[in-house]
């Protein structure tokens, strides 16, 4: 990738495209348990769009992987803050299905490990609010804490991922 | 992998102009280039201060510059390197550069306030911290221009360690034309600039660094 990637700057579309394409798939596995999967290819985009935008910021002595892991962690925890509760109740409604039910807990297996830096209430409100798209009564409802308290617990969770993108894991 | 990522993927490569890799030491160039047009713009405008071509300096003199310029470097040089993000990249060095620093303000209130001192609200030279300020406009500049080119994944982190930086470094420029080498006043009037500058930089310029 790192070769492909040095080729890209120069200006080659083939390796570029290729290069691309496999960041795609990198990206797809990257994200699948962390996001809604209606909403994978549209963050899947963004990150490559950013990856574009900002292909000369990657240094080709180092390792790429790494590069574009924080630019899709800096893109999710965008996607995290966004408000889109709304759309993703339409989405679960309009596909009421056996599947539709599955995703959240595929997204809450894999948020269980990536949010270990988190309170385990901040993640738990989290993942109710942003990611199964609860409001925030239910998701209160649904945990015991009070309602101000999950809108704390995210927005603290979300400033606390945003401040530790680059950790590494 | 869906219909419309691959349009996007064709559309992205079609558009592949050859773009220049963004070195660090690009970065560290021009923050470098800023500090020394500041500096000997400080030194024509205000002056040398006395004994500095000649080697007399105050031991206060001394320790404060060193430190305000370690601080300056450290943060000019985390902030280089957060243009170019990576998972693994710690930032950790200008916190303890911070800290170090941090005695400084400390010394300077106690010594003013202490028993024989002038008193906190009689230290002169409020002028050094407009001066300092002044003298960090163009360093905080240079970075800002280095992080917008770049892709900074930690914007308030990046704004700070911006702001403390030219701060650092446009006091010590600052200090090469004060002639004021009392603790009070040293460790007061030419650390406010950092800590001006590293508040504006977390939660004003911060904000122009999200992209």
């Amino acid at each position: 990738m790192a070769r492909l990637m040095r080729a890209a700057q120069a200006g080659d579309r083939q390796a570029y495209a290729v290069a691309l394409e496999q960041a795609a798939k990198w990206l797809r596995r990257y994200f699948r348990r962390r996001i809604a999967l209606e909403k994978l290819d549209d963050l899947v985009q963004e990150v490559l769009l950013s990856v574009h935008a900002k292909r000369s910021t990657y240094d080709p002595a180092r390792p790429f992987f790494p590069w574009l892991a924080a630019i899709a962690r800096y893109r999710w925890v965008d996607h995290l803050r966004a408000e889109y509760r709304s759309q993703t109740q339409e989405l679960l409604e309009d596909t009421a299905s056996e599947d539709s039910a599955e995703e959240p807990v595929m997204a809450r297996i894999s948020l269980d490990r990536l949010f270990d830096q988190l309170s385990p209430a901040q993640a738990e409100a989290i993942e109710l609010v942003k990611i199964e798209g609860c409001s925030v009564a239910e998701a209160s409802a649904r945990t015991g804490q009070s309602p101000s308290l999950i809108k704390v617990n995210v927005h603290r969770g979300i400033r606390k991922l945003a401040a530790i993108i680059e950790k590494a894991s | 992998m869906d219909d419309a990522t691959q349009a996007l993927i064709d559309r992205i490569a079609a558009d592949a102009a050859p773009v220049r890799p963004l070195r660090k030491g690009r970065g560290l160039a021009l923050a470098g280039l800023a500090f020394l047009v500041t500096l000997v713009a400080v030194l024509f405008l205000a002056g040398a201060r006395h004994g500095l071509m000649n080697g007399q300096f105050s031991v206060f003199f001394v320790v404060v510059n060193g430190l305000l310029l370690v601080l300056g470097l450290s943060c000019v040089t985390t902030v280089a390197a957060m243009a170019a993000p990576q998972v693994g990249a710690g930032h950790e060095g200008p916190k303890w550069a911070i800290a170090m620093a941090g005695v400084l303000p400390v010394a300077g209130v106690l010594a003013a306030s202490a028993p024989g001192g002038v008193g906190l609200m009689h230290v002169e030279g409020i002028h050094c911290m407009y001066v300092g300020l002044a003298a960090s406009v163009l360093i905080a500049a240079a970075l800002f221009v280095w992080l917008r080119r770049g892709a900074p994944v930690s914007p308030k982190l990046a704004g700070f360690y911006l702001g403390v930086g030219s701060g650092a470094l446009g006091s010590v420029a600052n200090g090469m034309a004060c002639a004021d080498d009392s603790i009070a006043h040293l460790g007061i009037w030419h650390t406010a600039p950092v800590i001006i500058g590293g508040l504006v930089g977390r939660y004003v310029i911060s904000r122009w660094l999200r992209w």
